[in-house]
């Protein structure tokens, strides 16, 4: 054993020989191999952590420093480390706590002291910038917009709304425009927007009906939105529907779907209902393609304006005060009333937990509850659904948020239904779409099912979506 | 051997496999930038890193990327080096730059594919000095060979060859000094997919005849007759993509039959969903971090439509069928 710790000592000192020449892969590389040696030596992960640094690589250099603390949770360079690597991926509060640590327990560095108070001063701006910067978006993008003096090209023979008002024409005319991948002038969008922002800051959050149909995770399948509207009528005051969140991302015509679907909110206000999928949301966005969209089709501020609008969408919906619908799921705490769940702050993006985040992105599972397999909010068992729909004296939920095989699932005894309307969801999995007709005088669900209709081939431009991506080749 | 199919549809459909090359480069382009795995010689394929892939397929490539080099290396190591590699339509791989960074090249590293793809290599490897430079420094001479469709060094050689013409790849491999008594290990990556299953057959079995000592590595996709299966078909046909020997992907067992059949005398095969657990857990949860996956199912079924196979034969002994994940 001392003879196999010399050697990873000479191969240490090898590799700090590399480091002082600025040979950072060769510092690596010989720190790896006095790890391999000696696996349990915190100095060499401390020290692989800082060569990890120098050449940027700051996952690296983050799973080494907490690996050194993991083996020596006394070694204080270990927490500068792990410190410096938070710092250059911008956890800044992370790398505050370890700044914080070293301080306390070595209270006359001034090297240290100095980290922590600059460390400090940026978690301090980042803090400051978010809640000026969440008052200016609230205030500027909308309101700022000056539409009356937008004018209209003379070339422009695309729909437009009747005097400021959507129409029954506009929608019929609007859905054709976009059929044939055309776009609608930016000032009709922006029209659009700003009454709709209007409409859904005055919410109303349950519904009584005669029917409903429910439809679940659209994600930008334009073409099988219109299929939906086909098989079971255009919407009206006489066919209402609510369509359960994710209307955008991984499909390619999220712009088409979403502007269609606010012009019937506009047009039908109290019989056409959106609520918030997970992925209306700037995160979500950013990665799977709706952000790139907008962009490409229309502005930046155009996005601005959807993070904004999508703030303001309801989390739940309740129907004649026995069913409750939302995107995601139930909660990871129990005793959540419905009068909590109106009362939430939804003007905002969804934090990392709690109700507002378990609303948009918890599953249900056939056991009793653990933790969730996405990372993010929970899994709730059939005890979670019992309990929940007892203490609020519902009768069900329905939700959505996966993608289902039929298009639909029954779970938790009839307690806990999927509705997934996005069928062969991302031109891969080969699901159907479903969506649920619910009528005012039993709300017994009937379950409708549908199959994809083609769509035009997109190339994907700025944005990411998996339409032309056809797994590994 | 099957009658010539017309002269304009063989071409298409051809054409088309090459350009799943592409498909590889830019996928592959964009998760290592992102930090899935180190490649430092892509970059030399694909000057920008392109369009953003969605996660699951970045993911997906990491499981092919990672499951294949453990095969790959466990070999290299076996045999202390003393070995071959071929890599059956290599297409813009970096391989043989990592192994030679890694200090585990073989004794010769083979790469064939099609002229035009061979052609297009040659030029990058030519203008690019990180490309060339390794190559020129295991040379023991100051020139290479060098023409239009081949390069061919002491320790890296890339031929331009169509994989269904056996007797043609058998000559212009020997041309360049493959030597049949060194242990060989073959690579082929979504390759035996895109050609008939007698034509994938007679190659396995020609490699079968020739090497004594030998393993095959085969990824491409399995468990095609379901839903899922039949989507990726459908799409890849819009692309004149024809997964000519799509037969042989039913199922992991069809998958080993092809080599048992062919004289080798051992097969496994795992999906990808296998091979991704058993891949160290601790980088794929580093990889797991660095994007989030909205939709585990979307990775679930791609990973299930994805295999690794791998046959062996071992004459001399050296314990080959141990060689596993």
């Amino acid at each position: 054993m001392a003879e196999g710790s010399n050697d990873a000592e000479l191969l240490k000192e090898k590799a700090n020989t590399y480091f002082k020449e600025k040979d950072y892969d060769n510092a690596i590389k010989y720190y790896t191999e006095a790890l391999e040696l000696n696996p349990s030596n915190a100095i060499y992960y401390s020290n692989r952590s800082l060569a990890y640094l120098r050449t940027e690589c700051y996952g690296y250099a983050l799973a080494d420093a907490t690996k050194a603390l993991e083996i020596d949770k006394n070694y204080i360079k270990g927490y500068y480390r792990r410190a410096t690597s938070n710092m250059a991926l911008g956890k800044f509060k992370a790398a505050l706590k370890d700044y914080e640590t070293v301080v306390r327990v070595r209270p006359n560095d001034k090297d240290a002291r100095m980290k922590y108070q600059e460390c400090n001063k940026i978690v301090k701006q980042k803090a400051f910038e978010r809640a000026i910067a969440s008052d200016e978006i609230k205030k500027s993008v909308v309101d700022s917009l000056d539409i009356e003096n937008m004018t209209i090209e003379d070339d422009y023979v695309g729909p437009k709304l009747d005097d400021g008002n959507v129409t029954l024409t506009f929608m019929k005319e609007l859905m054709d425009w976009f059929k044939d991948q055309k776009k609608i002038h930016r000032k009709c969008a922006y029209q659009m927007f700003c009454q709709h922002e209007n409409k859904l800051i005055s919410k109303c959050s349950s519904s009584q009906s005669n029917k409903i149909t429910i439809c679940g995770d659209t994600h930008g399948q334009y073409y099988d939105l219109l299929n939906i509207f086909t098989l079971n009528g255009l919407p009206s005051e006489t066919n209402p529907y609510l369509f359960n969140g994710d209307f955008v991302d991984r499909g390619s015509f999220s712009v088409e779907v979403i502007l269609t679907l606010f012009g019937f909110k506009l047009l039908y206000p109290d019989n056409f209902h959106l609520l918030r999928g997970n992925h209306e949301t700037d995160n979500m966005n950013q990665m799977y393609g709706f952000e790139g969209e907008v962009k490409a089709k229309y502005t930046a501020q155009m996005f601005q304006l959807f993070s904004e609008v999508f703030q303001w969408l309801p989390l739940a919906q309740c129907i004649n005060n026995k069913v409750l619908v939302m995107h995601g799921g139930l909660f990871s705490e129990d005793g959540v009333t419905l009068e909590d769940i109106r009362k939430i702050d939804r003007n905002r993006q969804p934090p990392d937990s709690g109700p507002m985040c378990d609303l948009l992105w918890s599953d249900p599972q056939p056991q009793v509850q653990s933790i969730s397999k996405r990372g993010v909010s929970c899994q709730f068992g059939p005890d979670v659904t019992e309990r929940f729909l007892e203490q609020n004296n519902l009768d069900y939920i329905i939700r959505s948020h996966e993608v289902k095989t039929e298009g639909y699932e029954v779970t938790h005894s009839g307690k806990c239904i999927t509705v997934f309307s996005a069928p062969n969801y991302c031109d891969q999995m080969g699901n159907k779409g479903a969506y649920i007709h619910l009528r005012g005088s039993d709300l017994k669900p009937e379950f409708h099912q549908f199959t994809a209709v083609p769509h035009p081939n997109v190339k994907p431009m700025a944005y990411a979506n998996t339409l032309m991506q056809l797994g590994m080749m | 051997m099957a009658s010539r199919p017309a002269f304009t549809d063989s071409d298409t459909a051809d054409e088309a496999v090459r350009a799943t090359c592409d498909d590889a480069t830019v996928c592959k382009r964009f998760a290592t930038s992102k930090g899935y795995w180190r490649d430092l010689y892509i970059q030399y394929f694909a000057r920008s890193v392109g369009e953003r892939k969605a996660p699951e397929i970045s993911r997906g490539y990491y499981a092919r990327v990672k499951g294949v080099n453990n095969l790959l290396d466990a070999f290299i190591r076996k045999t202390e080096c003393d070995c071959q590699v071929i890599n059956l339509g290599a297409g813009l791989d970096t391989t043989f730059w990592r192994l030679k960074e890694e200090n585990l090249l073989p004794r010769k590293y083979f790469e064939v594919d099609f002229p035009t793809v061979v052609a297009r290599k040659i030029h990058n490897i030519k203008t690019k000095p990180p490309l060339s430079k390794p190559i020129i420094e295991t040379h023991s001479t100051d020139s290479l060979l060098l023409d239009a469709h081949s390069l061919d060094s002491d320790r890296y050689c890339i031929i331009g060859a169509d994989l269904r013409d056996i007797s043609s790849l058998d000559e212009k491999l020997k041309k360049f000094q493959l030597n049949t008594e060194l242990p060989t290990v073959f690579v082929s990556e979504c390759v035996l997919v895109y050609m008939t299953p007698t034509h994938s057959s007679n190659l396995v079995c020609w490699a079968s005849d020739t090497f004594h000592t030998a393993m095959f590595i085969n990824y491409e996709q399995v468990n095609m007759s379901d839903r899922f299966g039949q989507v990726m078909i459908e799409n890849l046909q819009h692309r004149h993509c024809t997964l000519a020997g799509v037969e042989v992907c039913q199922s992991l067992d069809s998958q080993k039959d092809r080599y048992l059949k062919t004289g080798w005398e051992h097969a496994d095969a795992l999906d990808m969903m296998t091979v991704y657990s058993m891949l160290p857990q601790e980088d794929v949860e580093r990889i797991e971090r660095l994007e989030f996956l909205d939709e585990k199912e979307l990775l679930q079924q791609l990973l299930q439509h994805y295999s690794i196979c791998w046959a062996t034969k071992d004459k001399l002994n050296l314990g080959l069928v141990h060689l596993a994940f």
